[in-house]
């Protein structure tokens, strides 16, 4: 895993200002600090898509996919991969730990912990594709709970299916908040036709004046 | 009992197998709750049982892994019926064979992680262990716990609601550790003492995995050990999960472990009951075997442990508020940070063990030591001494500790020793045993042992082991009891000779009103040492008494080849030099710049000449301005926002310390208070943070409620405090909801005050909607929002 020491600082607001050095250094830090104290770990599973009146039923499973844009996203897929990533509780205790003793650390160890989930979903991703390249298929982006109308409640359901708390320690609360919090789920369409890969960009988004926005502008 | 009866028997324990794995090889759908079958499909749990029994099972688990509340909750099936009916079905086909309701994990983070608090978690499994017994469970198996905390919480309800046997196992990762961090031997320190009749290890890995992991529990455990490995690890084929270790080779391995202790045995996930058989033929011909056991004084966090006798272990002394201004103010302020920046910096000085000790009048004891036990314990993975001598505050403390506590203290005195010996017990304390009494502090040497004899007696008759105990001999002052002093060290050496007990010492006592304290101090310590002592109580900040300790260890050869001791000496010399500061620098520009470590040397030159309000005024807000004005205008970006503020945080301390000299100044400061809180249910506090210390450095008197904050807490403190501003944060759309209803309950119960909000989720619409008064779109604006309403500018 590598952490991309750009999206981290794009986590951070970070549109070009001036660093000095110290603050350089610290940010390095805790690149090698989160890489060091993550305990990496995921789970996927491939179902196939059964198109229902309440949404898309994952086959074999409780799961229904439900929403817009969620459908829309897998609109030519005929299967899709669940997965879930997390980077495990040591980052979470730091997190808290550094943002109530050294908050400016705090604030870069956090986003650089985000840029690391992430770059896990990145690894993942890839393996995925490789499953579905075999499968005779290509695969969609990664698309979260929480994007558009896709509901974020929908991870309970998730966790449940995947077993993520007895597979990689990860379990979902009564307001859907994953914990670890530096945890991530998606899912991916499988299908035979090549699809877009703007639909879901970061600038086609509607938040304009996200703090996050990918402007083109974020070059150190 | 009946467990006991069937461990003193000459054979093994053999219970059964996998239960999902068997439920899913007949169509179980994925996320589909398997403990829902015990009321739509009776029979075919029925005859899994019954197929474990025939495949020669002693005790069969109920198919009740996941009937808890949490997640039951949008199942349609009550607690007590899942579980009345799964005891029900094993019942009848066990027959003469035992039935184990089976308790699994709540599958939710407990706190600090997680939002789960211990309560909850005792109240789920409290539940459910009553629904077990009262259907005529035979024992209760709390398996696959991959957190000790949460394990404790359900021994804690097992044994208080139930008085079944009890069986506790835990699953453990590839590094050796459970998800949460604790190793075989903290797990065994930890849970052996709460009580438990048999415990050991599940799930895990392959079977070949866990035999190391066994080895080490089989070293330290008390009571009999179980072992319930999976059939190797899952494979995918064809979309069906395949177990890799056939039902022979699992047999034999089980022998194997049979041979090295394990008197339990059964399987976890993939085992069916082939595998079963294949445990029965394989162990046909063994007798279990009771390996040795170390017995060993030991105090664990849940991720580490410590054994006292082995080597020099120091106790830090640093969190008592006797003689200390700032952690006493920061005590009754309920500021948990100094607390936790003290702890922090007593483990980087080489504190092994921490003393927590919070009494003070003006405070609620009980209250700050929860809340200090369990803050602590969330950022620190140091074992805690718990000192009070209040037996409530002591109870309720080891309950809430996710480690084995030792308390600080008894002594010989009767009345003491029944408060305090069966709350040792119940939760599998160990205990300082000072050597005085009714009459106070023996003169003798001989009759300090004698206390500490009667100690032990005492604590014997409560089912307390001899290790539990470690004995204070109590240092006295050179300058008041000059004669005494060396009857400590020969009392030291005496309770070694003739009980064999750890001892430990407050050792900075002996210098009282003396000059040059250090040099008494570490001398005195250095003759303890040699005299025996295991666990010296000092403050590891202070260097020269952590050194004598490594001294010590090279000329007591316990250091080999100080090793240890050459390293620390090469790392003290490497300690960067504190550059000389420029006189000239301006405090402006120090906070402008984030230069965190320059503020307060310099607030405090200028308050030589200037007074603490007029820095505030003419440096600190002014500068705020520029730096907020370069945030809003991007010429710096967040953290260096957050750099600038933690400076100006600094020397606002260094003001603040100044002014509580002067008492009564210190409210002239401040410009409002406001209760800000991360609503309940959430746990993202960067956000809030962030405007906590911006809040603060505008001169704002900042209650800071924490994160996942229960409605009443934030209408209980606004209350209190006669607070006008709240300040509410959520970062998910399905915590605004709690944000809404926090809103109601303040205008309900507080009409009075005013309510800010922000989070990612939210804007101005969204905020007005749930009934918030100002919306902030980030910290700066409720910086603003807060000075308008507060009128200050």
């Amino acid at each position: 895993m590598h952490i991309d020491r750009k999206e981290a600082l794009r986590y951070m607001g970070y549109r070009g200002q001036k660093m000095d050095g110290s603050l350089q250094s610290l940010l390095d830090t805790c690149i090698d600090e989160v890489m060091d104290i993550s305990k990496e770990s995921f789970i996927y599973e491939i179902f196939d898509i059964e198109r229902r009146e309440e949404g898309l039923c994952l086959k074999g499973t409780t799961l229904i996919l439900q929403g817009e844009d969620i459908r829309r996203h897998l609109s030519k897929a005929g299967k899709c991969a669940v997965m879930a990533v997390t980077l495990g509780l040591e980052a979470d205790k730091r997190i808290s730990f550094y943002s109530r003793t050294d908050l400016t650390k705090g604030l870069i160890f956090d986003a650089c912990a985000t840029a690391a989930a992430e770059a896990l979903c990145d690894i993942v991703q890839e393996e995925i594709e490789a499953k579905a390249k075999v499968m005779g298929l290509k695969t969609t982006k990664r698309y979260s709970p929480g994007y558009g109308d896709f509901s974020i409640d929908i991870q309970k359901e998730i966790a449940r299916v995947l077993k993520t708390y007895e597979k990689i320690g990860l379990a979902v609360n009564e307001c859907s908040i994953m914990i670890p919090r530096k945890s991530v789920t998606a899912v991916i369409g499988m299908q035979t036709e090549g699809c877009s890969t703007k639909s879901h960009e970061c600038g086609s988004c509607k938040d304009k004046d996200c703090m996050f926005r990918k402007d083109g502008n974020d070059d150190e | 009992m009946m467990m006991n009866k069937s461990f003193k028997a000459d054979g093994f324990l053999l219970f059964d197998g996998g239960m999902g794995t068997m439920l899913q090889a007949v169509g179980l759908s994925m996320g589909e709750l398997p403990e829902s079958c015990n009321i739509k499909n009776p029979d075919m749990i029925l005859n899994i049982h019954k197929a474990y029994i025939a495949a020669g099972a002693d005790v069969i688990t109920t198919n009740t892994f996941g009937a808890n509340r949490h997640k039951l909750k949008d199942s349609g099936c009550s607690v007590d019926e899942v579980i009345r009916n799964g005891v029900r079905i094993a019942k009848e086909a066990a027959g003469d064979k035992l039935v184990a309701h089976d308790i699994g994990p709540i599958g939710q983070l407990m706190e600090p992680y997680g939002t789960l608090s211990f309560q909850d978690a005792y109240d789920t499994f409290k539940e459910q262990v009553i629904a077990g017994a009262s259907a005529g469970a035979d024992l209760i198996l709390i398996e696959t716990m991959s957190d000790i905390y949460e394990a404790k919480a359900a021994i804690l309800a097992a044994k208080e609601n139930s008085n079944l046997p009890v069986i506790c196992t835990m699953t453990f990762q590839e590094d050796g550790r459970t998800l949460t961090g604790s190793d075989p031997m903290t797990m065994v320190n930890i849970i052996s003492n709460l009580g438990v009749d048999a415990l050991g290890v599940n799930c895990s890995l392959g079977p070949e995995d866990i035999i190391p992991l066994l080895a080490r529990i089989l070293e330290y455990s008390p009571v009999p050990v179980i072992v319930q490995p999976n059939a190797g690890l899952p494979t995918l084929i064809d979309g069906k999960t395949v177990f890799d270790i056939g039902p022979e080779i699992f047999g034999q391995y089980m022998a194997d472990m049979a041979a090295m202790g394990a008197v339990i045995l059964g399987g976890c996930c993939g085992t069916t009951p082939e595998h079963i058989k294949a445990i029965r033929k394989a162990i046909s011909g063994l007798k279990p075997v009771r390996p040795e056991v170390k017995k060993v004084t030991a105090v664990s966090s849940a991720t580490t442990t410590v054994v006292l006798g082995e080597e020099v272990k120091i106790i830090g002394e640093r969190i008592n508020p006797t003689g200390k201004k700032k952690l006493k103010e920061a005590l009754i302020n309920n500021d948990m940070d100094y607390l936790l920046r003290e702890a922090v910096a007593q483990r980087d000085a080489g504190a092994h063990i921490l003393d927590v000790n919070v009494g003070l009048p003006e405070i609620d004891e009980k209250a700050i030591m929860v809340k200090a036990v369990k803050e602590l314990q969330s950022i620190v993975n140091l074992p805690l001494q718990l000192d009070s001598v209040r037996p409530e505050v002591v109870e309720a403390a080891a309950r809430v500790c996710s480690g084995r506590p030792i308390i600080n203290s008894v002594n010989g005195e009767v009345k003491i020793m029944e408060a305090i010996f069966p709350i040792a017990k119940k939760y599998g304390c160990l205990v300082v045993a000072l050597t005085l009494d009714e009459k106070g502090i023996p003169e003798k040497a001989e009759d300090r042992l004698k206390i500490a004899g009667r100690i032990v007696r005492k604590a014997e008759e409560y089912g307390i082991d001899r290790e539990a105990i470690i004995v204070d001999c109590l240092v006295l002052t050179a300058s008041a009891q000059q004669k005494e002093v060396k009857e400590t060290i020969k009392a030291v050496a005496l309770i070694k000779e003739k009980l064999g007990l750890k001892t430990t010492l407050g050792v900075s006592n002996v210098s009282f009103g003396l000059p040059d304290r250090e040099l008494l101090n570490r001398t005195f310590l250095a003759m303890a040492l040699t005299a025996g002592l295991d666990a010296p109580i000092l403050n590891p900040m202070a260097e020269a008494m952590v050194k004598t300790v490594k001294a010590y260890n090279v000329l007591w050869n316990i250091d080999r080849e100080a090793r240890d001791y050459i390293r620390s000496c090469s790392l003290s010399g490497d300690r960067p030099v504190v550059k000389e500061k420029e006189g000239s620098r301006d405090l402006k520009k120090i906070i402008i710049d984030g230069m965190k470590e320059e503020a307060a040397p310099m607030v405090r030159q200028l308050l030589t000449e200037l007074d603490g309000m007029k820095i505030v005024d003419g440096y600190l807000i002014p500068a705020l301005d520029i730096v907020g004005q370069k945030y809003e205008s991007g010429e710096i970006f967040l953290p260096q926002l957050i750099q600038a503020a933690e400076t100006v945080k600094k020397a606002f301390e260094a003001i603040k310390e100044n002014m509580l000299q002067n008492a009564g100044e210190i409210s002239r400061a401040y410009k409002g208070k406001i209760v800000i809180a991360t609503v309940k249910g959430d746990i993202h506090d960067i956000g809030k943070n962030i405007v906590r210390i911006l809040l603060e450095n505008y001169g704002f008197e900042v209650y800071d409620l924490g994160r996942d904050v229960q409605i009443e807490r934030v209408v209980e403190k606004v209350r209190e405090e006669k607070a006008a501003l709240v300040g509410l944060s959520a970062l998910m759309t399905t915590t605004v909801k709690s944000m809404e209803e926090t809103i109601k309950a303040l205008r309900q119960h507080c009409p009075d005050c005013k309510v800010v909000v922000g989070g990612a989720v939210l804007n101005e619409d969204y905020a007005r909607m749930i009934g918030a008064d100002y919306y902030a779109r980030d910290a700066r604006e409720a910086v603003q929002i807060a000075r308008k309403f507060y009128r200050c500018e």
